[in-house]
This record gives C-alpha cells, structure tokens and sequence, in this order.
C-alpha cells in the first residue's frame, strides 16, 4: 500500500512524516507540488505533513487548499481514500473544508487560526488523547483511551468556529482529540493555543480524514520521547531507540486501516 | 479619537503576488494588488508622538523596507477589502503595548490586512472583490472583510 506524503513550497515535515509511515510498514513517497495531479491518483492514502506551505500567504494553509494537487486529494477523500493532515496538513484540510466537512468544498467552516494570547509560535510536547467512538474513523479504530505523547508546534492551532458550528462539530462526532495531560485529564492549562473545546484533532463525516495539529511523527520513535522508563531501557541499543512508539500510534492506525481493506 | 496607519512595503510584496496568481487561477482577472498591514488605535492620543512612537517599533515600522501612511477616512477604499480576526477582541486595559512599548493614551487597537484589488486599469469592482473575498481572501469561520459596497471604481495609477 503506498502512501503519499505531500509537499508544497514551505512543507517542512516531510522526511519524518515519511520515516513515520515506512516504520508503520507502509511503503511511502515524497510527491513534490510540480507533480503531474494524474500520477498521484494511484495512492492508496494522502498525507499532509507539518510546515508553512506557500509561506502560510495570505493565512495558513489557504493557498495550498487551492493547489491543483489538492483538487486530486479532494477527489480521493471524496471516494473514501483515507488522509491525514498534521499541523499545517490540517490547516490546509481546514481551508479545504473536507474537515469537519459540513459545508462545501473550499468554502470552510472553521480553522485553525493563530494561538490564543496574540499569536505567539509554541513548540511544547503534548499529550493527544483520543475522544468519540471509535468505530467513527478508522484512524481511531486501532487506538485505545491511552493519551498519545505528541509535540505541539504551532503559531496557528487553536481551533474557531462559529458557536452553531462548534456544536454541529460536537454533536456530530467530529472531535477526534483533544489536548489533555499524560493521565488523560484536559484542562485549560494542557491546551498550548486556547483551541475551542480544547481540540487536537477532528474528523470529517465519514471518518476517512483526520485534520491532527500536533506532530505525532515527531514523538513516534523511542529516541524521540523526551524521557521515560521505555527510552532509559533502549540506552545503548540502536534497534530499540529505533522502535516505533507514542505517536507512531497514528501511522500504525493508518497502516492497519490499509491493510484492513480501507481504502 | 481613531487613528489609522497603513503600513506598507517599498519592497517586491512576494504575498501579494503570491494572492494576484492565486486568484487568478480561481478565474478573478486582476492586473495587480496591493497589500498593507492596518493599525487602527482608539484613545485620547497626541497623534504625532504616536506616529513618531510608531515609527520607532520595528516589528509594525521597518523604515528600510515600509512606508507608514496615516488613513483618513472610515471606510476601505475603492477596490479594498479590509480582512481581521472576528474574535480579536479590542483591549479594555488602561495600556496598550506593542513589542514592549507602551503607546501614550491609546485605549484599543485593532489590526486588520488591507487588500487593494485592480484590473483593467482602475480599482476592481466590489463584486470582484467580493469574489476575491469569498475564494480566497477571508475565512468566515475566523475573519471578517469589510469592503465598500457600492461599484465605485478609481482609475489606476500604477
């Protein structure tokens, strides 16, 4: 099964998010803005990794959502093909408006717009802790309550919709994370950019397009965590500080929905 | 009193280009645009020291690569469209701080994009930029655009 990691001018997460999907097991590849949109129509998934695409012009992820590329993941969402947006991946899927995906194509509904407290970047490790059924998305289908080690690395996270939206959000099952502690617990205090409902993530309707801001694949490797019994007992060891863990979660989830007949 | 400044650059705006081949791409024939950062500051101020004051804070005034103009007037001119954040609520503190400093007398500030809008020759019409508004240029779920109305165009002097 092939994935797609997407890359326009300004994407700057591309490398790890790729090394993210080959330790989940799927084979993967870089496809550049210039590709040919009919040679990209084959992918079994489409990812969107993290950075500032087209400079984040005009408002993040606004030109990107209008890139001929984006026409082809579109029609892939359209047809159930599965795709992840990680932080500026999900601003652009916002702009799209493929997610929460209650409105039409390209006329959004909500957005990850700049952090609470003037718009100030954040880059501070946060826990991901999946919420709703999971039977609602097969990106949520594999996970557990466990809250997911990620890192938050953002000027633009904190998620606004009108307040109709928000509770069409809520009431529809939308919301796939939200920010909360290592225990589970969300507070105000845990959430890094005043997102509404202290959302991490939300899912379209059909459950095949998860808009995630924080970075699971920047915490997904046991050397990547920032400590913990699991990375103390991989000391001295290359193959298990290469292990997949903690938010490699997300692209095992993904792997496992793949190969689960989801196309 | 409301004071308003345009902030601009003297420099190639790259974003501006970068939204002219956008939009027309999204089908909206424009010969050009022009973009500047609106400051608007509501208080009882000495509008000179806070011009000067302005023009010392780097981070809104570079003076190797912006111009600052004082805006007259309430409203966008022809062609433009005025883009802010719906919830950036104005400040109700006793002082108002821009990069550390503090501006004498101002009460609230409001920042917003200015985004001028021209094809064949004059300023584009409102319903062109309403197009431009409701493709590209505005999220509603966050943003609010507030543009002239009426179809009053003004010939180009670029």
């Amino acid at each position: 099964m092939s994935v797609a990691v997407m890359v326009f001018p300004g994407t700057n997460s591309e490398d790890e998010t790729l090394r993210a999907v080959e330790a989940a097991g799927l084979e993967g590849r870089l496809v550049h803005w210039s590709a040919d949109p009919a040679s990209v129509r084959g992918f079994a998934a489409y990812i969107l990794p993290g950075g500032f695409a087209y400079e984040d012009r005009i408002r993040a992820g606004a030109v990107a959502a209008h890139d001929k590329l984006m026409d082809v993941v579109i029609e892939g969402a359209q047809n159930g093909k599965l795709v992840l947006g990680i932080c500026n991946g999900a601003q652009i899927l916002l702009e799209t408006g493929l997610v929460p995906g209650t409105g039409p194509i390209r006329r959004p509904t909500a957005a990850f717009a700049p952090n609470a407290h003037g718009g100030r970047f954040r880059s501070v490790r946060v826990y991901a802790r999946p919420v709703g059924e999971r039977a609602r998305s097969p990106f949520l289908a594999a996970l557990g309550a466990a809250p997911i080690p990620m890192w938050a690395s953002h000027g633009d996270g904190r998620l606004v919709a009108s307040p109709s939206e928000l509770q069409t959000i809520e009431a529809g099952g939308h919301i796939a994370f939200v920010y909360s502690d290592e225990a589970g617990i969300t507070s105000e205090a845990v959430v890094p950019n005043g997102s509404a409902l202290g959302i991490a993530g939300l899912v379209n309707t059909r459950g095949n397009v998860l808009a995630i801001m924080p970075h699971p694949e920047r915490d997904g490797l046991v050397f990547q965590h920032r400590d913990g019994a699991e990375k103390l007992a991989a000391m001295n060891d290359s193959k298990a500080m290469l292990a997949p863990s903690g938010g490699s979660a997300i692209f095992s989830a993904l792997a496992q929905a793949l190969g689960a007949g989801v196309r | 009193m409301i004071a308003r400044f345009a902030v601009s650059l003297t420099i190639p705006d790259n974003t501006a280009y970068t939204t002219l081949v956008a939009l027309r791409h999204l089908g909206i024939d424009l010969e050009r645009i022009e973009r500047a950062e609106l400051y608007e500051f509501d208080g009882d101020f000495d509008l000179a020291q806070l011009e000067a004051t302005i023009r010392t804070i780097e981070t809104i005034f570079n003076p190797n690569k912006h111009r600052l103009e004082l805006r007259f007037g309430a409203d966008p001119l022809p062609g433009e469209v005025w883009i802010d954040e719906r919830d950036e609520s104005e400040s109700t503190a006793t002082r108002v701080t821009v990069a550390g400093r503090t501006l004498q007398g101002v009460r609230s500030l409001r920042r917003a994009t200015a985004w001028r809008l021209f094809s064949d020759g004059k300023t584009a019409d409102s319903a062109t930029v309403g197009r431009a508004v409701e493709t590209l240029l505005c999220n509603p779920a966050f943003q609010r655009a507030q543009y002239d109305p009426r179809t009053t165009t003004i010939a180009s002097h670029a």
